[in-house]
């Protein structure tokens, strides 16, 4: 007669750890960079501030009051009986208000840049690694000649010829509604900061579209592709199911180092005078303009400089952070 | 080889006749320039300027000439009259531009009338061009006149002095960035994790998160504009040099003009180009260093028994600096570019400036010909970086 043995079930949780999901890894690696952290939870505040621009502000950015010219720290409006908590500037606007709605313009100029330059990279570099032969020849030809010319000397003279020919490139209106519902501006101002993000994003989607190729190049030749090829799958299934989910890591790390330096580029625009003009404010032609007056008030070029740096700081601690989360080889 | 650098020098001649002809044309369709002011002064009509005036002001700036007659002209300097071969011309009855152009006001979408060039009323012929003055062509080294900075005088006058100026800049910000930030980046590299590195990395990433006009400000305010007013000693900012003399406490009187006044002016602008340079390249350095230091080679000198500094200097640094070489040489176009910002934020009477200046006062040939200098000068600087590419690192073949 025989004793059945009894064999105790596996405990499977004894022995395996437990399990994460690659977001929950990839979170985990974020978590654990400090100045990455410090950095989301800055520009949440920024972003919180200029998203509630409108509520925040006290003035109008663009009302005028005739007379009071530089208005010191927290002196109140007669009228309004609202205080101006940084003055006013040189022709009587509330220079908080500006500031803040200059926050929203600029960020959100820098947001729209980004998206555009890195979908229409994606576009680009997929097609053009994907299939390679004459497509990719030409496109990257094209990508390289462009990258030969010297940018910020071109971006001065496209930016001087739409902003003084604002009708050359015809915008539609549902976009100049939308852009400038985002920016609190009206269609007609809208205009000039959808001709800034094409003139940025026209140039920015260059090196998205060669990071884009390299990565497809090297995950075209996977075997989980060849796989899906046997299952019968389109090239376009291939790309969009397949190269675009997997290189969308280096994708991320470089559109938020692309905020960064959006933020700057516009601003470098604003203040060489061929970015968005006043009355429409910007981070970059409010410092433009302390110029002038810094030698009387030399705490004004901070007011909107600060913002700028911080905003690029923060991108590239956040783009450093992330590069460290999604891919630690890269790690320099 | 020799196939390789001949197709890319070709290929280079390619992007820079492109990218000039697409600048022409942009330029050419930009409003402004000569002809605005003239316009408003008739229509104010304070001053009765005639119709055959407005003709002889269009063809001084060669405007009532069509834009690839005049592309052509700015480029080459052809054509200047007919075609002759053989005492016989051709294409003398060809037009080539508009003399008195037919105008009209017309409703546009916005609801307001503005003048718009219907037609012609009197067209230029090739041959009506035989005579007039005209540029030796810019691929020949004339830049043209210019219309406004320094009307009707050569571009190339204007060029000759802010180029020294910008040269002076460039130049020293090259050579202190080199000497102050491959040893920053070695050191960096070889202490890493030390309280050094630290404190380096982070500089150095602000460094490069900073924007250089914010710093330019930033300089003036710290050096310039604060310590002058409260008689502390300051470093002067703004132009080259002073106009008049000046006394600065503890460095005493400064006579406008002398080698001391130009050298404290240098000081501001250099120390913004530097310092954002030096975030860069000695990031790269360090970079590549700490990928050096990890190679089997390394730890084959370290277990030979030789020192720190032969490991460091002779077997590590040398191939540290293969990737850095191909840098550097590849950013001399781009800090003519930073020198646009930095000269503009301290009126450095250089090129940069002179551009921005030149895009905001329509004067298109002095700007055309500074992006056609910068655009040549990027294009060698890409030739030379994939060259040196091969010439420093052997295990790289041109194809």
């Amino acid at each position: 007669m025989t004793v059945p043995a009894h064999v105790d079930p596996l405990q499977a949780e004894a022995i395996t750890i437990e399990e994460r999901s690659p977001f929950q890894v990839v979170m985990r690696r974020f978590v654990r960079h400090r100045l990455a952290m410090v950095s989301m939870a800055v520009m949440f505040v920024i972003f919180g501030i200029t998203i509630l621009a409108p509520v925040i502000a006290p003035f109008k950015f663009d009302d005028l009051r005739v007379g009071d010219y530089f208005l010191p720290f927290g002196s109140v409006d007669q009228a309004t009986g609202n205080t101006h908590y940084m003055g006013t500037d040189n022709i009587g606007r509330d220079y908080f208000s500006r500031l803040i709605y200059a926050g929203r313009i600029s960020l959100t100029v820098a947001m729209l840049s980004v998206l555009i330059s890195e979908v229409l990279g994606i576009l680009v570099g997929s097609v053009s690694g994907f299939y390679g032969g004459w497509v990719d020849a030409l496109l990257m030809r094209f990508v390289e000649f462009m990258l030969t010319i010297p940018t910020l000397p071109l971006l001065l003279i496209i930016s001087s010829m739409l902003l003084r020919n604002e009708d050359l490139i015809p915008i539609p209106e549902p976009v100049l509604k939308f852009v400038g519902n985002l920016m609190l501006l009206g269609p007609k101002d809208a205009r000039n900061a959808v001709l800034i993000v094409i003139v940025l994003a026209g140039f920015g989607w260059l090196s998205s579209a060669q990071l884009m190729r390299g990565t497809v190049l090297s995950l075209r030749e996977q075997t989980f592709v060849e796989a899906s090829r046997s299952l019968g799958a389109t090239d376009i299934w291939i790309i969009l199911k397949h190269m675009i989910p997997n290189a969308m890591a280096p994708i991320i790390v470089d559109a938020s180092l692309g905020l960064a330096g959006y933020v700057v580029a516009e601003a470098a625009l604003a203040f060489l005078g061929f970015g968005i003009q006043d009355p429409i404010p910007t981070w970059g032609n409010m410092l433009s303009a302390t110029q002038q007056y810094m030698f009387d008030k030399p705490w004004l070029p901070l007011v909107p400089g600060l913002p700028i740096f911080v905003c690029s700081l923060a991108f590239n601690y956040i783009g450093d952070g992330l590069r460290d989360a999604l891919d630690p080889r890269l790690k320099l | 080889m020799t196939a390789y650098l001949i197709r890319r020098v070709l290929q280079g001649l390619l992007v820079i006749l492109i990218s000039a002809v697409a600048t022409y044309v942009m330029l050419s369709f930009a409003p402004g320039g000569p002809m605005a002011g003239l316009r408003q002064t008739q229509q104010g009509n304070r001053v009765r300027i005639t119709e055959e005036d407005i003709a002889r002001i269009r063809a001084s700036f060669e405007l009532d000439l069509t834009v690839p007659i005049r592309f052509s002209r700015w480029l080459i300097g052809a054509p200047t009259g007919p075609l002759v071969i053989g005492g016989k011309e051709y294409f003398a009855d060809m037009v080539v531009g508009c003399r008195k152009p037919l105008e009209a006001e017309v409703l546009n979408s916005s609801g307001k009338y503005e003048t718009v060039t219907v037609g012609c009323k009197e067209v230029v012929y090739l041959k009506d061009i035989v005579g007039r003055r005209t540029s030796r062509g810019i691929l020949f080294g004339d830049f043209g006149l210019s219309w406004k900075i320094l009307r009707d005088r050569p571009v190339s006058t204007l060029l000759e002095s802010r180029l020294s100026k910008t040269l002076q800049l460039i130049g020293l910000e090259t050579i202190l960035s080199l000497l102050i930030g491959i040893p920053l980046g070695i050191y960096s590299a070889v202490k890493q994790y030390s309280t050094f590195d630290y404190i380096f990395t982070t500089l150095a990433f602000m460094g490069s998160a900073m924007p250089s006009f914010f710093f330019g400000l930033l300089l003036i305010l710290l050096f310039s504009i604060l310590p002058k007013s409260a008689g502390f000693m300051y470093i002067p900012a703004g132009l080259s040099e002073s106009v008049r003399d000046y006394v600065i406490p503890v460095i005493g009187k400064v006579v406008a003009g002398s080698a001391k006044d130009r050298t404290l002016h240098l000081i501001l602008p250099v120390t913004v180009l530097t310092l954002i340079n030096i975030a860069g390249w000695s990031r790269f350095i360090r970079a590549s260093m700490l990928d050096v230091l990890r190679q089997d080679y390394v730890r084959t000198a370290r277990a030979k028994g030789l020192s720190q500094n032969v490991v460091i200097l002779k077997h590590a640094l040398r191939n540290a600096l293969i990737p850095f070489v191909t840098i550097v040489v590849f950013t001399i176009p781009g800090l003519f570019s930073g020198a646009i910002i930095t000269e503009s934020i301290f009126a450095w009477p250089g090129m940069g400036r002179l551009y921005i200046i030149a895009l905001s006062e329509y004067d298109y040939p002095v700007a055309m010909a500074i992006f056609f200098i910068l655009a040549v000068l990027t294009v060698i600087a890409t030739l030379l970086r994939d060259v040196l590419y091969t010439i420093v690192d052997p295990r790289i073949r041109l194809s």
